[in-house]
């Protein structure tokens, strides 16, 4: 272990200039530049004929930036909420909360990577999606358990599912060594959002990208009040968002080497109104303020001798800043500073044995704390060691991959006490084979036990301080198979894929709201029995070109903590049993038409599976029309989105009303 | 509290409340021998914060029907958001909804609506010669003209007001802090003729309960703040109104107290209710159940002086469903009831 770690330390020394010294940002990376139309272009081309992989080790779902528009996709939450097992909790509006939660687990299970880091929230534990725009992303894959890949950080081994973000890399050629993107999306809400993207190559081995955009919006909107005996129309106001993203990133690429230095800004303030209440006017005036920043860099070498390395590092710094101007205290107001850091090396080397035997080695150090103006605040420091050892064996019919993650942490506070050092020690499992003759199809299965810390908040954060939090642990037991099979004809492919699992949480981790103060406790256990299905085709029809994907969620996620209890057995809040979406899409030309719904069967927000508790079932539907021509040489794309298409009124959490119908237009220009 | 809000952005995210506890006694309330003037007992839940889920739990102990929720029941209309006290005065209940910003006033007997009174973050309310006081976390105490249903006047006291009595004629009003970045530590004294605060006495920090018995001592339970000072009991003597002592006492972060007779009950940290003994200033008993009966949250303490019994919530997991457990004097169960989210109130209602 201190070899490896003196490998990170000193291995930036050799790549002059090129300091792998980081910055960083917890939350928001992105930025805004959507990637270059020519290549859009090309990729429908392309991809129009060439399926999804469907056929991984481990289940995996994709959506790619020329899909994006399918969805209505503004953010990285519109992007992924069709995709089976997920459930989004959405706060409303332009600046609302969103997290991703996957198969029946809190959001804090699923770690999200962006090239490769995880973006980290050492404070809560969940990463806002709704700070992540899409314009600078090329791919986004879900993955059950773990990317399946051997050359990876530690920590993309040591959460339950894992969000990759994959950017958009400059594959420029001399003879035009840029491409400039530039566009303006606007709509319902005041949004106004101007993007740039430039892309540049330097040489053969190196090139940048450059991405930044504003966001503006009013935020407004309307929704139905029910107080039970009647509905009244109210304004939702104060979520309105100001929000600056700069990005930058330098890729050095050789045959045996590849380097990259990532550097992310993000400012935004946002108005974050408290939940609707019955009798009395709408909150307003509570703020967000992030300003985050990180600087990340990887580097990747590989021998050619059976020996791979990927160096990677990243510094980043949140500051968040909350404002509650209704808040009932002596002053009238809360105004609360909080700040986070992380210091992160992490070093992976991969070695061929065989060419079908690979083993792996993965360390990874992290330094977080944190700082906060509360009364009486502790301070914390969590250092983190992660070390994974992994294998993958691959003959003609199957594969089998283990993994073996030990997690060592100590914290450190500057007053009070802290929690005791851990030592855990968590396998993964997975295996596919290929049992028939016909190879298209695929069966696959994995088991998996992961646990979660408590975050800072768990245990210092909040009035009653929780040091004997234990981590919450998951098992996950998956089972499934996938077909995929391109076509002649009039389909050009189809793939379906379905996987049923069993997942099994001890010591979940639950935040106790009450009236003058709130504490989380460990606080039972839950049984999480689901299915994912997912079918894709694309179909040619004379000069139309169709495609459609439907994918279906089930998930019974029990509460079997106290059989004596009322509540044992019930399903747990804010699960529906059932998801479908559905999206369709038309071309012709150059012009494509999509249209995408969501279905959500019913939820309740509280233990209680009684009416009282009881949230309806809701549709959502969206549609768009994108054109796409050239004018003057320069490639062209207009859009037009409608959001929430037939103006439903619907929560996804209790409380916080949904936007109607909205419009967004955009125009984009590559040059 | 402090950055409950901020908590409530991020935790709340996560809440998927699983919970424990162990009654699965189903409402088969048969009790004993309620007097003749007693029509039932009102629970009222609290719901989850920001959920707009209070209700009024109605048990009629003629029909021996439980009402879910009276309020819907007789208005079609929600309670609204986090009802944090209620109050029966003549034919008149007023019901504090803390996050509404109003005072519900109803007919007692049907729960119909008469008012509702805008009032900035009420907490709770006491009663004295036609006029209702009602706590704001504005740090007043208002005075309600009963027959009127209009503010008459409004008390400066401490900050975030939460719980009064009545002692000696005098009002003590608790004043906690509780939203500061440090607790108050004082309870306000207002003379009940001029309706002006006369003085301040100082507490343990974070007071939040307050009850007084029959030989004009008044009880303050108080959260502490969390970080040097614990949960305690602070008694005054209204007579002086100097503290009188501070015993020590188990308590955990739930802290109704009430007194019934000679005896003050109040839930200690292992969440059982002890009994300390108001005319000798001693504790009586450490746990006052005498059954297998456990809780897992006390949530409201009650009870009826005229047959003895004492009535306990239990919160639970705070999101879902609590329960009403009825003790006679000698402190074996007699029946429980089913109540709503968080049962934080339980007043009887008379014929």
């Amino acid at each position: 272990m201190k070899k490896t770690i003196s490998l990170i330390i000193n291995y930036p020394g050799l790549l002059p200039g090129c300091l792998a010294i980081l910055f960083c940002s917890l939350l928001p990376i992105h930025l805004f530049a959507q990637s270059d139309t020519i290549k859009n272009i090309k990729e429908v081309r392309v991809t129009s004929s060439v399926m999804p992989a469907a056929q991984g080790v481990i289940p995996s779902q994709t959506i790619s930036s020329a899909d994006f528009i399918h969805y209505n996709a503004f953010n990285i939450a519109d992007a992924v909420r069709n995709f089976s097992g997920v459930i989004i909790k959405d706060y409303g509006g332009v600046g609302g909360l969103k997290t991703v939660s996957v198969r029946g687990l809190s959001a804090n299970h699923t770690s999200i990577l962006y090239d490769g880091v995880q973006i980290n929230d050492a404070e809560n534990g969940q990463v806002d999606l709704s700070k992540l725009t899409l314009n600078n992303v090329q791919q986004i894959t879900l993955y059950n358990a773990q990317p399946p890949t051997l050359l990876q950080t530690a920590r993309a081994y040591a959460s339950a599912s894992v969000l990759s973000i994959e950017t958009i890399k400059p594959h420029l050629e001399a003879s035009k060594p840029y491409l400039i993107t530039a566009g303006i999306k606007g709509g319902s809400f005041g949004l106004v959002n101007p993007y740039l993207q430039w892309q540049q190559r330097l040489n053969n081995d190196w090139s940048f990208i450059i991405n930044t955009y504003t966001q503006n919006a009013n935020g407004n909107y309307k929704y139905q009040l029910d107080d039970g005996a009647s509905s009244t129309q109210q304004t939702r106001v104060g979520t309105g968002v100001a929000i600056q993203q700069i990005d930058g990133a330098l890729y050095w690429n050789t045959t045996d080497n590849k380097f990259n230095l990532h550097i992310n800004y993000y400012n935004s303030d946002r108005g974050l109104p408290g939940a609707v209440r019955l009798y009395t006017p709408p909150p307003i005036g509570q703020k967000l303020y992030n300003r985050d920043l990180f600087v990340q860099s990887g580097f990747e070498h590989d021998w050619h001798n059976s020996l791979k390395l990927l160096v990677n590092a990243k510094f980043s710094q949140n500051q968040l800043h909350y404002f509650d101007p209704q808040f009932p205290n002596s002053v009238g107001f809360l105004d609360q500073h909080f700040s986070q850091r992380e210091y992160y090396q992490s070093t992976a080397l991969v070695y061929h044995i065989k060419p079908n035997w690979e083993v792996s080695y993965s360390a990874d150090l992290s330094v977080n704390n944190m700082n906060a103006d509360l009364a009486n605040f502790r301070y914390p420091t969590r250092i983190t060691l992660l070390n994974v050892i992994a294998t993958n064996l691959t003959f003609s019919d199957w594969t089998l991959q283990g993994s073996l993650l030990n997690t060592n942490i100590n914290e450190t506070v500057k007053t009070g006490v802290t929690v005791p050092n851990r030592n855990v020690y968590s396998p993964t499992l997975m295996a596919t084979i290929k049992p028939f003759n016909d190879k298209n199809f695929q069966l696959r299965g994995f088991y998996k036990y992961i646990f979660r810390l408590p975050t800072f908040n768990d245990q210092y954060y909040n009035f009653i301080s929780n040091l004997n939090l234990k981590p919450e642990f998951t098992h996950q037991y998956d089972l499934g198979f996938s077909y995929s099979k391109s076509l002649q004809g009039l389909f050009d492919y189809i793939t379906l894929t379905t996987d049923a699992y069993y997942n099994n949480v001890t010591n979940k981790l639950v935040f106790i709201p009450t009236v003058n103060y709130g504490y989380t406790q460990n606080f039972g256990k839950v049984d999480i029995k689901g299915l994912d299905v997912g079918v894709k085709t694309q179909v040619k029809l004379a000069a139309y070109r169709l495609s459609l994907s439907a994918n279906y969620t089930y998930q019974q996620a029990l509460n079997v903590t106290d059989p004596a209890s009322n509540t044992y057995l019930n399903q747990l809040p804010y699960t529906p049993k059932n998801i479908v979406a559905l999206n369709a899409g038309v071309s012709r030309g150059q012009v494509s038409i999509y249209y995408n719904q969501v279905l959500s069967s019913s939820r309740y927000y509280d233990n209680d599976n009684v009416d009282a508790d009881y949230m309806p079932s809701y549709a959502v539907s969206d549609a768009s029309v994108v054109y796409k021509t050239i004018i003057k040489h320069f490639p062209v794309i207009l859009s037009a989105e409608i959001n929430n298409l037939f103006n439903k009124s619907y929560v996804v959490v209790q409380s916080y009303p949904m936007p109607g119908r909205s419009l967004r237009f955009s125009f984009q220009i590559t040059i | 509290m402090k950055q409950f809000k901020l908590n409530h952005l991020f935790i709340v995210l996560a809440f998927v409340a699983i919970l424990a506890s162990c009654h699965k006694d189903k409402t088969t309330p048969t009790p004993d021998k309620p007097t003749a003037q007693r029509a039932g007992i009102y629970i009222l839940n609290q719901g989850g914060i920001g959920k707009n889920n209070s209700t009024l739990t109605y048990y009629d102990y003629s029909s021996k029907t439980l009402t879910a929720d009276q309020y819907v029941a007789a208005n079609t209309s929600k309670l609204g958001d986090t009802g944090n006290d209620l109050g029966i005065y003549g034919s008149q209940m007023f019901i504090v909804l803390n996050n509404s910003n109003v005072i519900t006033v109803v007919n007692a007997k049907t729960a119909k609506l008469k008012k509702q009174i805008t009032l900035n973050q009420p907490r709770s309310v006491v009663f004295y010669k036609k006029n209702a006081f009602v706590t704001s976390y504005s740090g007043t105490v208002s005075v309600i003209d009963t027959a009127s249903l209009t503010i008459t006047k409004t008390i400066t006291v401490g900050s975030d007001p939460e719980q009064m009595v009545i002692a000696n004629g005098k009002l003590y009003v608790a004043n906690s802090g509780g939203l500061d970045l440090t607790p108050a530590t004082t309870v306000s004294v207002i003379d009940l003729t001029t309706l002006a605060e006369t003085k301040k006495i100082t507490v343990i920090a974070d007071p939040i309960s307050v009850t007084a018995d029959a030989y004009d001592n008044v009880y303050v339970l108080s959260l502490g703040n969390f970080v040097d000072v614990n949960a305690g009991l602070t008694i005054i003597d209204a007579k002086t109104d100097a503290v009188k002592s501070k015993p020590t006492v188990s308590l955990g972060y739930n802290i109704p107290i009430y007194v019934q007779g000679d005896f003050v009950y109040f839930p200690t940290a292992d969440n059982k209710i002890a009994v300390y003994n108001a005319k000798t200033q001693t504790l009586s008993a450490a746990n006052f159940i005498t059954d297998a009966t456990t809780l897992a949250v006390p949530f409201a303490i009650s009870g009826d002086p005229l047959t003895g019994e004492i009535f306990v919530t239990d919160a639970i997991d705070y999101s879902s469903a609590g329960t009403l457990y009825a003790f006679d004097k000698t402190g074996k169960k007699e029946y429980s009831i089913t109540t709503g989210t968080n049962p934080g109130k339980i007043v009887l209602l008379d014929k």
